[in-house]
């Protein structure tokens, strides 16, 4: 008896101080997604540390549409704070507007406004990756190992701004150093990618570095080294983090990956926001969660926290 | 209907006008790339070249049989991701193999039923149909995978003997491709069964008059499409050992610009199991070839739809020459 009462006195307390504070995420990732499933598990974690109420919406499958309804109906709630990720800053522009005209503070995270910054919605902070940087940080720990005579970039989507940046980055850092690269349309589909990568490298036979934009372009290309006998001679810088990939890394068939920690794009912005609703106090600009290297040397700690699911 | 009629003669070469187009684009591409990379012609590339060219080429055989009784299959894109889903799924929770690959063929089955069975009965366009049956399918695959990547966790060797490694950069799948594109071949050119295809797509109102059983020619052509998508998913699968989300997606349009290219009709009641494999092969050669003539990465998609576009108006004024 005295221990239920215990127990109801706690929950009491709790109900009391719990949600202090309100949040919303609304993001463009359905929670099935296990990408934004963990971005989801840093957000709990950090609500439940901070002690407040922290509420993910994402539509199921990707829709526009359902995104800005998710968001109108958030804002109608008037929360303590607002957690975007601006994946069309156009469509997302008015009501991100008005939001802050009421008074809600609004973090960004994962894809920021990337309109020049008197167009770009006046947002407190962007939580997330660079993308450009990505590419760029990709390309020093490739040279980090060796200076490759000849880089490809194999990208599965052509015109895809995200992996567009990602290869700009790579390029931007390798041709100054006299390095040849160039980009390969390798499509989505594996088999085309693995030809077209094997292709090229017939064409080049000097290509020692290929760098892939996603799991895409990574899983072709490891098959592709351990098909033709060419690991350890042809060296995979990847992007993106998948099991497949790790165990490539622990094999020695991939140097490194990029990983963009998506974790703390989930916990974070709870934390600002809690910081700037009780003292007024905000990081400004980027705070980037990558690029996060991923090689030999750390991939077990990876590999442990994928299946915990804080990456 | 006019080429049903010329099937009672015998022809001992099965090289035919219709192809002509797709022969002679084929050759000139060959020599093309033969003089302007000297690495055209070694066999790793032609060995890779074909392979590449199979998977197409499956997709191409079935879905030429299905254009030419008069119909349209969008949905082979899709099918040929979930076919293999399905088998790795089974496996990856401990199922036999081969019940797993019978289980992941009757999904193939069952989808070419649904679909000739909806547009069949339905009287709605397959163009609709299997449109609907595309994203229905890529929609469960990715809610099954939650957008991430099937990999399958241990070794199999019926996989192996799908899309394993053969030789020379050649593959199983190349002598898949090559048995199953004689087997269809000889059915459309050899057999009654040939000849009714042909029919219902030509001339439908005739073909019934004749007493062909042209809605169970369909259903079994919407069946060998499916079919043979699904088939050409799981040699990819034999050789990847992992089904991404977005496996096989554009591929139904390919597949038809390859059947198109190969003297193929939109409209049906014309077509042909060889020159399908020619543009298949055709487009397989383009895309590493234009890697190997050291063209920018991005040019392979415009080039295509030049082909085509150029294949198809051959294609009509041999059509036109034959007819007239």
């Amino acid at each position: 008896m005295r221990k239920l009462l215990v127990l109801l006195a706690m929950v009491a307390l709790v109900t009391l101080t719990f949600g202090t504070y309100t949040f919303y995420v609304v993001s463009h990732g359905g929670p099935a997604d296990p990408f934004w499933g963990v971005v989801m598990k840093g957000m709990k974690d950090a609500a439940e540390k901070y002690n407040v109420e922290a509420v993910y919406l994402g539509p199921e499958k990707f829709s526009i549409k359902e995104f800005i309804d998710l968001l109108e109906s958030a804002i109608a709630r008037k929360p303590d704070g607002l957690v975007v990720t601006i994946t069309n800053p156009v469509a997302l522009d008015e009501p991100l507007r008005k939001a802050i005209k009421m008074g809600i503070p609004v973090v960004a995270i994962n894809v920021p406004d990337s309109r020049p910054a008197d167009e770009a919605i006046p947002y407190l902070c962007y939580v997330g990756m660079d993308e450009y940087l990505a590419g760029v940080y990709a390309a020093r720990r490739m040279l980090q190992e060796f200076t490759p005579r000849r880089a490809v970039i194999a990208i599965h989507e052509p015109g895809h701004a995200g992996l567009e940046a990602r290869a700009k980055g790579i390029m931007d850092t390798l041709k100054p150093k006299g390095i040849p690269v160039e980009k390969l349309d390798i499509t989505t589909d594996p088999t085309k990618a693995l030809t077209l990568m094997k292709s090229y490298l017939i064409k080049h036979p000097d290509t020692d570095a290929i760098f892939t934009l996603g799991p895409l372009g990574a899983h072709p290309a490891i098959q592709l080294v351990e098909e033709e006998g060419l690991v350890g001679k042809v060296k995979i810088g990847a992007i993106d983090l998948t099991t497949k990939i790790t165990d490539a890394i622990k094999k020695g068939e991939v140097l490194f990956t990029v990983d963009q920690q998506q974790y703390l794009q989930g916990y974070l912005p709870v934390v600002f926001l809690y910081l700037y609703n009780e003292y007024g106090l905000i990081p400004h600009e980027k705070v980037l969660t990558g690029p996060s290297i991923v090689d030999k040397s750390n991939v077990d700690i990876v590999e442990k926290t994928v299946q915990m699911g804080y990456r | 209907m006019n080429d049903s009629s010329t099937k009672t003669y015998k022809i001992p070469w099965p090289l035919k006008l219709r192809e002509l187009g797709a022969v002679v684009g084929t050759m000139a591409f060959f020599v093309f790339f033969s003089i302007i990379s000297e690495q055209f012609l070694s066999i790793a590339n032609l060995g890779a070249t074909f392979t590449m060219a199979a998977e197409l080429g499956l997709v191409t055989t079935g879905i030429t049989m299905l254009m030419i009784s008069g119909e349209f299959d969008l949905s082979v894109g899709s099918v040929f991701a979930v076919v293999p889903m399905v088998m790795a799924i089974m496996i990856n929770h401990g199922a036999n193999e081969i019940l797993a690959l019978i289980v992941a063929m009757l999904v193939g089955i069952g989808t070419g039923l649904v679909n000739a069975l909806v547009t069949l009965k339905t009287f709605i366009p397959s163009f609709i149909t299997t449109l609907g049956m595309k994203m229905f399918w890529r929609g469960i695959l990715l809610a099954v995978t939650g957008g991430f990547p099937i990999i399958l966790s241990h070794k199999s060797k019926v996989l192996n003997a799908l899309g394993g490694p053969l030789g020379g950069g050649l593959r199983y799948s190349a002598v898949w491709f090559i048995v199953i594109a004689f087997i269809f071949w000889f059915i459309l050119e050899r057999t009654a069964y040939g000849n009714w295809t042909f029919a219902t797509g030509g001339n439908l109102g005739a073909a019934r008059a004749l007493g062909i059983p042209t809605n169970r020619v369909k259903v079994i052509n919407f069946v060998i499409s499916s079919m043979l998508a699904g088939f050409a998913g799981l040699t990819t699968f034999g050789r990847f050992k992992i089904v991404d989300p977005t496996l096989g997606q554009e591929l139904e349009l390919e597949a038809i610009a390859a059947a198109v290219i190969g003297g193929a009709l939109l409209t049906g009641g014309y077509g042909s199991i060889l020159g399908s494999f020619i543009g298949a092969v055709m487009i397989g050669m383009v895309r590493s070839g234009l890697v190997l003539a050291g063209a920018p990465g991005y040019w392979y998609r415009a080039f295509i739809g030049v082909i085509l576009i150029v294949a198809a108006i051959i294609n009509t004024r041999i059509r036109k020459k034959v007819a007239g």
